[in-house]
């Protein structure tokens, strides 16, 4: 009789397959699971009622969920086309910058070393109604003489956060298109030169075909950063005042952990969920399409 | 070493041995872990330890030392991990009936009569149903009025007031007198009136304690939300107002306690109903721009004839699942005692032992401004009622505030604001198997 063996690519692969499992299966399933039950925090037994479609159904009956939804693509969508805007704007000055570029590059990737919640505290202090930077200097000015209520005015807060948002991130978006900038051969560019196409010319058939699978690169992975953006609008305004600033995860995080109701923010959690897929689907098909249309597509 | 001395240190270590056997503490090698809160007004207390483990013989092991928002967080993951092997946490009685079966009844394991030594209505506010799931420390909570002297005193103001409202102008003793005076002394931006706690659970405990200054109730008997009253409207009318009228600063609905105390010792603010913790600073020299023009009284009555008074305390626990309550028990009782309650009170903090109030008191004497703080505490003290004691508090809290603030704010009407926060904690409750 034959020992029974396990092939051995199997073998090879089974300690990549066991953390694999444990570090992402599991917890899937279990919170896939628990989004089916009434799970409370404080109440480990509620994890073994099954109640069935019951917080979904709710999720997606709910008024406040689709308006935090709703706001939560808005700002994805408005951060996104400013911050590659800017982004775009920012790396092609440097990329024309001689001298000092190096010290330029490490200089823009600054805002990105600050942690998101360190960020939110010093937006917070920048736009506070009383003792902030923004309302004190525009006071000083003689622009206003009242305190703008920056935080608390529905409009004024989702820019306020906006601000905090481009200003950790734009960078992203400058350093990944300064490399793409890098990547773009010199030949066609010069060849349009001599042919007598305007900058604008240049930039829009040829540099910019070049770059666009840098910059789609970028909106995927900010993207996905924006639809789960927590850290900066919990510190900021933790969603309110009266809602008018709350967004998928602070609602998340707050039924979760202080109403301890991890079944029902579990429920929501998985349909926000769709939310980064779409868009990362939308982007890559993007970026097949950049690719192609430059020759790149395999 | 000589023979002669080797002897003499030989026999000293077997004498030691023995008298340490001997005098053996009562918990003799056994290990309490603790989960406290940590934070510089509480750590004095702690240097006592030291000392009951030396008196017991046990070792008391501190594991985790964050504010109350993270314990509460690292509680509850805690229960979810089943993780519950440590003994002693620290507790709110704001906090302590989200966890209903993680700590013990403390009675069986307290001498006959202890628990007499503590003021009644803290002791009430320490039980779930019958059961006394903690101890209260000198860490008691309730708001006061701290108002700024010069703005009472200044003739004009004096005479302005009269002219306009026919009234004499004197610190407030009803919460509508505090609302015109509020919106009489208002110059923004550079001064305000008032403030208050604009989110979370703060705000609606001032609610709270407003609807019960109004005659109304938060719930029901069955914990039916009771609010969307005659005394609801009527106490959301007194936020609504003073926000319609600019009388607190625009951002007062993103306040929690620390903006509110920056904003009082800033010297922009003529009234302000805080917690006691705040007295030292409010008149603290290095602190506060309003210090030596610091008030305090009472706080004020709604139109019920009720004074609010949404209090609070710390307090320490012992948790279901501990190996030696009985331990645990006496560590508890001994960071609570007359001694611990007379060193942490003497940090400016208000006791939960009725001698030890006596005691504050009496220290106060010398220091006028201490002295007219801890009367008008006491007196507070003495209208004080605790946070409705349901698990469901805070999730309540959670549905209700953004309510509050829509009314605030002006997207909603006051009658549609409690409309929809009363439909949404009666879901809530019914969800949750409450009736």
């Amino acid at each position: 009789m034959t020992r029974f063996r396990l092939p051995t690519w199997f073998v090879l692969l089974l300690p990549a397959i066991i953390v694999l499992v444990a570090v992402v299966l599991i917890p899937l399933v279990l919170s896939l699971y628990s989004s089916f039950t009434p799970y409370r925090l404080t109440r480990p037994e509620s994890l073994y009622k099954w109640i069935g479609t019951f917080n979904y159904e709710k999720a997606v009956k709910s008024a406040h969920f689709w308006a935090a939804f709703g706001r939560t693509v808005l700002l994805l969508t408005i951060a996104l086309n400013l911050e590659m805007l800017m982004g775009l704007g920012l790396a092609l000055l440097v990329n024309r910058v001689t001298y000092g570029q190096r010290a330029l590059r490490t200089l823009m990737m600054f805002p990105m070393m600050f942690s998101p919640v360190l960020v939110g505290f010093q937006f917070k202090f920048i736009f506070n109604d009383n003792v902030g930077l923004v309302n004190n200097a525009l006071q000083s000015l003689g622009l206003t003489d009242v305190a703008i209520p920056w935080l608390v005015d529905g409009k004024l807060a989702f820019m306020s956060i906006l601000a905090a948002e481009m200003w950790s991130s734009t960078s992203v978006f400058a350093i990944l298109i300064l490399a793409g900038l890098f990547a773009v051969p010199r030949d066609p560019i010069e060849a349009a030169k001599v042919d007598g196409c305007t900058p604008w010319q240049s930039f829009r058939h040829i540099t910019l075909p070049y770059i666009m699978p840098f910059i789609y690169i970028a909106l995927a992975i900010r993207s996905l950063d924006v639809a789960r953006a927590y850290d900066i609008v919990q510190i900021m305004t933790n969603g309110g005042p009266a809602r008018r600033t709350e967004l998928l995860w602070t609602m998340i995080g707050r039924t979760g952990y202080v109403d301890a109701k991890m079944g029902y923010a579990n429920a929501m959690g998985y349909i926000s969920i769709f939310l980064a897929i779409f868009f990362t689907i939308y982007f890559f098909r993007k970026l097949n399409a950049a690719r192609t249309e430059l020759g790149m597509a395999g | 070493m000589g023979k002669t001395k080797f002897s003499t240190l030989l026999g000293a270590t077997a004498f030691v041995a023995i008298g340490g056997s001997a005098f053996a503490g009562e918990f003799d090698g056994v290990l309490i872990q603790a989960k406290l809160i940590g934070g510089q007004q509480y750590e004095a207390l702690y240097s006592r330890i030291a000392e009951w483990e030396a008196e017991t013989g046990a070792k008391v092991e501190i594991i985790s030392k964050k504010n109350h928002f993270e314990l509460d967080k690292e509680f509850k993951s805690d229960l979810a991990a089943g993780t519950l092997g440590w003994c002693v946490g620290s507790n709110h009685s704001s906090f302590a009936s989200q966890y209903p079966n993680l700590y013990t009844d403390l009675m069986p394991y307290l001498p006959a009569g202890f628990i007499d030594e503590y003021v009644p209505s803290n002791v009430e506010a320490s039980k779930i149903g019958d059961a006394l799931v903690m101890l209260p420390r000198a860490q008691f909570d309730v708001s006061v009025l701290y108002y700024l002297k010069s703005a009472y005193a200044d003739a004009d103001n004096q005479a302005a007031y009269k002219a306009e409202t026919g009234r004499d102008l004197a610190p407030p003793d009803t919460w509508d007198e505090y609302k015109a005076q509020a919106i009489f002394f208002t110059d923004a931006p550079n001064f305000y009136g008032t403030q208050y706690a604009g989110k979370d659970e703060a705000i609606v405990g001032r609610y709270y304690e407003m609807v019960i200054a109004e005659g109304g109730q938060l719930f029901n008997d069955d914990w039916s939300p009771a609010f969307n009253s005659d005394a609801g409207k009527s106490a959301l009318a007194w936020f609504v107002d003073l926000y319609q009228a600019g009388a607190v600063p625009p951002g007062t609905t993103s306040y929690l306690w620390d903006d509110l105390g920056q904003g009082f010792a800033s010297g922009t603010i003529a009234l302000n109903l805080d917690w006691p913790g705040w007295a030292g600073f409010f008149n603290g020299e290095d602190t506060s721009k309003a210090a030596g023009d610091v008030g305090v009284i009472v706080q004020p009555q709604g139109s019920a004839g009720i004074r609010t008074g949404w209090s609070g305390h710390h307090g320490f626990s012992v948790t279901e699942k501990c190996d030696n309550k009985k331990a645990a028990a006496s560590l508890v009782a001994w960071l609570t005692n007359e001694d611990s309650q007379i060193l942490e009170s003497s940090g400016g903090s208000l006791p939960t032992r009725t001698a030890v109030w006596e005691h504050v008191s009496e220290a106060a004497k010398s220091d006028p401004f201490r002295a007219e703080a801890i009367a008008a505490f006491k007196e507070g003290a003495s209208h004080s009622f605790p946070a409705p004691q349901t698990p469901y508090w805070i999730e309540a809290t959670n549905l209700i505030y953004p309510e509050l603030q829509a009314a605030i704010l002006g997207d909603k009407t006051i009658d549609d604001a409690l409309a929809d926060a009363a439909e949404a904690v009666d879901e809530m409750m019914q969800e949750n198997g409450v009736y």
